[in-house]
């Protein structure tokens, strides 16, 4: 599909107009949103000013696409975009169904592509904590051409984002051997030829829509070699637009578009061996829980799969590691223990049943939820023995121990 | 005037040898039929294996779960491998058939019609149970998968429960198919499953009756425990 065409199949005609219309754009500020009627305002005053701020010498917009809301915050973003003075270029972007999240980006993505954007910031309006600074240190790399993609890193407790620290950036890093503290982490910044390179040949028609798609910014800039820089940012603020997902459709969700990445850039991961650091390779800041997870229950979940989940994992893993899972159950909550090399390894189990179809993939991958809450559980034992600044000590097991499964991974793969 | 030894004799070998003359080329007919049927049903077999292979018939019965479900039965083989082979006696049996018909046996008169017309049906519900068996499979997975995600007790027993319904009613639909006691199986498939809802939901309603609040109130409440989760994943 040429990217005219692309264009043209994404947005309706007004919205095409108000493109054409918009001319050519320096900097683009591209916000997503789905039910944020309540919130969406703030975080449109807070991009508007953090763009003039700090590209006030460039032609910037700001472009809203709406991801199917339903509390009316398309007018709300119509009502700000009218509010603004003339000459501040705003709009909300109306997508042809179907309409979700994944579509949204892509939108914004080739909206920019479309306005010249030698820089774009994504954001989701979610992330209702955002501050001007947080666009700042995501801009800047790019406004000076010293990055191709700027990544957030956040600030966060001990239990939070455990999908995130035990699943997705290791396994991410081991692959495209660069490590990243976020795969979908809400924003991030994109220069012209970042733009570029992820919507290639084949770039919106993969599994990993429509949850991923942060996911395939993200894997696009690791896997082509673009220049990475993480930036640290506070702790990230979510309010959510709707109600939450149960906790197997956030691994459909997120793990799945994982996998199909690895399907989708296979070439770019299999040959590769070393880890290059992404700049500047702070370690994750962790801060003391507010929260106190409850163990047992996630090591009751796990025992449960443990006893009633067999015939599926029968299917997915090994006997050998089989064997190494049925000894876990016998002690208490509080000695629980999930190694995390016998973690990676489940993990690449399940990703070489996926990638061969060994059952239907939504049922592989509900069915690591059980084994998922008993890594977790496993974590917070671990990090409730461990003093607040050893923490990061943990996750850098955590990764050495994708790494070192990455051999086994690729034997079986192929 | 008595016939000789020697006559009878020679008369019984030329009235046989008339009747084989006679019958010969019946029989060769038959065998040839079973030959050339045996012949068509390996070529046939061969084709239908290739153009399902090119079609990438076992690629996609991987995708969808046939080739595990298969295997979880005991068959390893292919599935084009599984259609070239019931392609293959498939036109084995017509061809025994047609043999059988040349023979013109008074005893086997009219089978191979009466074969013939029941084999359509009899492909249909070998179809609709293989559709049902893997439904039954996929439903029952996805019950258990759902049963344990949400921390519930009995999940095997469920998804067990599910699977075989779902082949018992592909069973009474195939066997409908082959019109085989037609009104005594729908009769029965009624009376098992209406029977088993009335007598759950007396038991439910009547019978268990403080024992199924008490489960209902277990499991809001801990619903309501769980909701929401406590943990931020992502």
């Amino acid at each position: 599909m040429t990217d005219t065409a692309a264009v043209i199949d994404l947005f309706t005609p007004a919205s095409l107009d108000t493109l054409v219309a918009a001319g050519p754009v320096d900097v683009v500020a591209g916000v997503h949103v789905v039910n944020q009627a309540n919130h969406v305002v703030d975080v449109l005053d807070t991009v508007a000013s953090a763009l003039d701020a700090y590209a006030p010498s460039r032609r910037s917009a700001v472009l809203v696409a709406d991801a199917g809301s339903q509390d009316g915050s398309p007018d709300v973003v119509r009502a700000w975009c009218d509010s603004r003075g003339p000459g501040a270029l705003g709009a909300c972007l109306d997508l042809i169904a179907p309409v979700h999240r994944g579509r949204a980006i892509g939108a914004l993505v080739r909206a920019a592509q479309r306005v010249g954007a030698r820089g774009l910031v994504l954001l989701d309006a979610d992330l209702t904590g955002v501050r001007k600074d947080w666009l700042q240190a995501l801009l800047e790399p790019v406004l000076r051409d010293e990055a191709d993609f700027v990544s957030p890193a956040y600030a966060r407790s001990v239990s939070e984002g455990t999908l995130t620290t035990n699943l997705l950036a290791p396994l991410t890093r081991a692959l495209y051997g660069r490590p990243i503290q976020q795969v979908m982490g809400g924003c991030a910044a994109m220069s012209g030829a970042s733009i570029g390179s992820c919507l290639g040949p084949g770039a919106e028609t993969g599994d990993w829509q429509p949850h991923g798609a942060e996911m395939w910014l993200t894997t696009t800039a690791l896997a082509s070699g673009a220049r990475v820089v993480e930036v640290q940012l506070d702790r990230k603020l979510v309010t959510p637009g709707g109600p939450q997902p149960d906790l197997a459709t956030i691994l459909v969700r997120t793990v799945g578009p994982l996998f199909a990445l690895m399907e989708h850039y296979e070439a770019a991961w299999l040959d590769r061996t070393a880890t290059e650091p992404v700049r500047p390779s702070d370690p994750v800041q962790v801060q003391p829980d507010t929260r106190s997870p409850d163990v047992e229950r996630m090591v009751r979940a796990f025992e449960l799969g443990l006893k009633d989940l067999l015939p599926v994992w029968e299917q997915i893993i090994p006997e050998s590691t089989l064997r190494e899972l049925y000894p876990l159950a016998l002690p208490g909550a509080d000695e629980f223990t999930l190694p995390p090399r016998l973690w990676a390894r489940i993990v690449s189990d399940f990703a070489v049943a996926y990638h061969e179809r060994r059952l239907p993939r939504e049922h592989l991958l509900r069915s690591l939820t059980p084994l998922y809450l008993g890594r977790v559980a496993a974590f917070i034992v671990q990090a409730r023995a461990t003093r607040l600044e050893r923490i990061s000590d943990i996750f850098e097991t955590i990764d050495r121990a994708f790494e070192e499964e990455k051999e086994h991974l690729v034997a079986r793969w192929r | 005037m008595h016939e000789s030894w020697a006559d009878i004799l020679v008369t019984s070998f030329r009235e046989v040898a008339v009747r084989l003359a006679g019958y010969a080329p019946r029989v060769l007919a038959s065998l040839t039929l079973v030959i050339v049927g045996w012949i068509a049903a390996a070529v046939a077999r061969r084709l239908t294996v290739r153009i399902l292979r090119a079609a990438d018939v076992d690629g996609r019965s991987q995708r969808w779960g046939v080739t595990s479900g298969l295997g979880r039965t005991g068959i390893r083989r292919a599935p084009s491998d599984l259609v070239g082979q019931l392609v293959f006696w498939v036109i084995v049996l017509i061809g025994m058939l047609m043999a059988i018909e040349a023979l013109n046996v008074p005893a086997a008169a009219g089978l191979a019609p009466v074969v013939i017309r029941f084999l359509p049906n009899l492909l249909v519900a070998i179809f609709v149970m293989v559709v049902g068996w893997l439904l039954a499979n996929f439903l029952a997975q996805a019950l258990l998968i759902f049963i344990v995600n949400a921390q519930l007790a009995g999940g095997p027993m469920l998804a067990s429960v599910l699977r075989w319904l779902v082949i018992l009613f592909a069973a009474s639909v195939a066997l409908t198919q082959l019109g085989i006691g037609r009104e005594m199986i729908l009769l029965v498939f009624g009376i098992v499953f209406g029977g088993a809802t009335m007598a759950l939901a007396l038991a439910f309603g009547l019978g268990g009756r403080h024992l199924a609040r008490r489960a209902l109130e277990d499991w809001f409440r801990k619903r309501q425990d769980r909701a929401p989760d406590d943990m931020s994943h992502l």
